[in-house]
């Protein structure tokens, strides 16, 4: 079992969910394709407080630019927060319970999480949000949670950003409720720093006519995993899109799961990886439509890139239909570039890394592509185009 | 400007011979025509010109002085050779104008030119378009993605005049395409002939001929080149068919 743990108002609820506890291993269907050898070691409690906040120039390179309620985060714990409806969850820890369906990371957080982020949004409002999760430690903890509550016809862009440096292990749980017709868009750049660890678990929980757009683009942590559930009530919309972009020994997965449980609510999917050198790049996706979700219109795609000999991927796009009156479609490629186009391109005097990075580059702006917010996309764009330049 | 002896080329991996020897001179400014039946082998020659992968390839080319065959393809391009595909390549999420001013730029860099801003390249892209006579309409869509045949050619025209090269090989620049297309792209071709650049010009109909006047004419067949003339060959080839000149 694992330990110390805060003895807080909490400490019951924490006993429990440290108790449930267990690491997962590849005979466990969702993490059956996760390289997880190295995980055990870097299970560390939590890093002490008092770390230096992140330079302005950082905050800067970590933000969209747009005007928009900003929050600071290090190692999990607030460092600076602003607006209305904006929170420390170190205030209102009693909104901590067990989050069903995101596995046992999310008992993990429960056991050690101590801050975090709490909006409130209610009904007809609007906001914008911008959160950086910055680590700053070595063999030390950043737990943390988000927990969003949209209230009926409320909308929210929410832009999460994770970054750091040393070898800390990130963890991260959102729990999202969306009233009715609200709306969230939700963007997130995985960018933690090389040596660091960083496990995010989403659950969704969107009402009737409600939309849940989330994007997520993976580019650093040596280890990462993000997983993603959305409840999809009556005429719900729900976009899920993003990429993985890998190299030298990184290890990442998205993993997905969409329950449709209600009729005439639609999903689309598109998840993009890049993956180079000895990268390893995972998706599970599955989609389950509930035999009352008529007119079910379901959607996902999983397209990868393997730029070296050694690099690999391991798709496992899924649907699971128990109504009959459903439009849906999976499907999952794993291809290298195009020698036909590489040769148009360097027939033009382009060298051949200039034209490898050029294709890598529109195939993965094509997913980026999706993001609706403009300054989100335009910042995702800036990350994409560094790690592009950051290659070899 | 390029020298040609006794090329052969097979299909890498024991495949068969496709090019059984070729040997062609052709001097700076000088425009060769290149016909023949199809499957004669004139794709093969202008890809292994270019540095296309998949072949096993003997002999020499001398171009510009230099051994072209021990340069990579896009060595080749930035010393001046541009080969005009017979079947352009479509490149989805790759906008026209980015992809030519970087082709340009790596172009200038290795001549050791300042590389051109958004400014100075939208500046000469509109005096090619002029030159050529042709429209803009292009440049803002992914490379080839959607393209008519038509709009193909033009496009590899178009980018053929940015990039001014030294040997510009034209792959059945003419093939597919309706007469008044037909009449663009080769007004672009006469636009483009210059004293210092060369052409070998590839074609399966002698119609091309009609507006572009080469100095010499070749016929490829069977991965030889069976006779040599001037144009006057060509509507000799118009009259007879391949198929005559072969038993001739
Ligand atoms: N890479 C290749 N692999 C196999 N066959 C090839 C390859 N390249 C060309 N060929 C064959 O060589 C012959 C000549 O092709 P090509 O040069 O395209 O002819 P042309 O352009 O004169 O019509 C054809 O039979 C073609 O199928
Ligand atoms: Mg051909």
């Amino acid at each position: 079992m694992i330990a110390p743990l805060k003895q807080d108002a909490l400490i019951a609820t924490r006993e429990a969910a440290a108790r449930r506890f267990v690491l997962p291993t590849r005979r466990d269907e969702p993490w059956r394709f996760t390289d997880l050898r190295t995980l055990e070691k870097s299970l560390f409690p939590p890093a002490a407080p008092g770390a230096d906040a992140p330079s302005a120039a950082v905050q800067a390179a970590y933000s969209s630019g747009a005007p928009a309620q900003r929050v600071v985060l290090v190692n999990g714990r607030v460092a600076a927060i602003q607006g209305a409806h904006v929170a420390r969850l170190a205030e209102r820890l009693e909104l901590v319970r067990e989050i069903d369906d995101l596995g046992p990371f999310a008992a993990l957080n429960t056991a050690f999480v101590e801050d975090g982020i709490v909006i409130s949004l209610p009904a007809g409002a609007s906001e914008r949000i911008e959160i950086l999760h910055w680590g700053a430690a070595e063999s030390a903890g950043a737990y943390t949670r988000v927990l969003v509550e949209l209230g009926a016809g409320a909308e929210a862009t929410l832009v999460e950003s994770f970054a750091g440096t040393g070898n800390y292990f990130g963890n991260v749980i959102a729990a999202i409720r969306l009233g009715e017709k609200a709306r969230l868009r939700h963007v997130t750049l995985q960018d933690e720093a090389g040596a660091a660890v960083h496990l995010g678990a989403v659950k969704a929980d969107v009402a009737e006519g409600a939309e849940y757009e989330a994007f997520v683009l993976m580019l650093g942590a040596r280890l990462s995993r993000h997983d993603l559930v959305a409840c999809l009530g009556k005429g719900a919309r729900c976009a899920i899109n993003g990429a993985y972009l890998l190299r030298g020994q990184q290890e990442a997965t998205i993993a997905t799961f969409v329950d449709h449980a209600a009729p005439c609510a639609q999903t689309s999917e598109v998840v993009k990886g890049v993956v180079d050198d000895r990268a390893h790049g995972v998706f599970q996706g599955k989609i389950r439509v509930r035999s009352d979700a008529q007119k079910t219109d379901a959607h996902q795609l999983n397209r990868n890139l393997l730029l070296s000999p050694r690099a690999a991927v391991d798709t496992k796009p899924e649907l699971e239909i128990y109504a009959d009156d459903v439009k849906c479609s999976h499907g999952a490629t794993v291809g290298d570039l195009d020698e036909a186009q590489l040769f148009y391109l360097r027939s033009r005097g382009i060298p051949e890394p200039e034209a490898r990075r050029i294709l890598v580059e529109a195939f993965a702006v094509d997913v980026v592509d999706l993001v609706a917010d403009a300054p989100a996309r335009d910042y995702l764009m800036r990350h994409l185009g560094r790690w592009l330049e950051s290659g070899r | 400007m390029l020298s040609i002896k006794n090329l052969r080329a097979k299909v890498a991996d024991g495949g068969r011979e496709i090019l059984k020897g070729i040997d062609l001179e052709v001097g700076p400014g000088e425009v060769h025509a290149i016909m023949g039946p199809n499957g004669s082998g004139k794709s093969t020659l202008a890809g292994v010109l270019a540095g296309r992968a998949g072949y096993e390839v003997s002999g020499t080319v001398t171009y510009d002085g230099r051994d072209l065959l021990a340069m990579s393809t896009d060595e080749r391009a930035r010393a001046g050779v541009f080969l005009a595909f017979q079947y352009p390549v479509e490149i989805p999420g790759v906008n026209n104008m980015y992809f030519l001013r970087a082709a340009l730029n790596a172009v200038r860099r290795s001549r050791g030119e300042s590389e051109l801003d958004a400014g100075q390249f939208l500046k000469l892209v509109r005096q090619k378009l002029k030159l050529l006579e042709i429209s803009d309409d292009l440049l803002q869509r992914p490379v080839n993605v959607g393209f008519s045949g038509g709009e193909k050619k033009r496009n590899e025209i178009f980018q053929m005049a940015m990039l001014e090269p030294k040997l510009a090989i034209l792959d059945e620049t003419d093939s597919g395409l309706d007469i008044d297309a037909l009449r663009l792209v080769a007004n672009g071709i006469n636009k483009l002939r210059a004293r210092d650049r060369s052409m070998v010009m590839i074609t399966h109909y002698q119609r091309l001929l009609d507006y572009v006047e080469p100095n010499r004419v070749h016929v490829l067949s069977g991965g030889r080149i069976v006779a040599s003339g001037d144009k006057s060959l060509a509507l000799e080839l118009e009259a007879k068919g391949y198929a005559g000149l072969e038993a001739a």
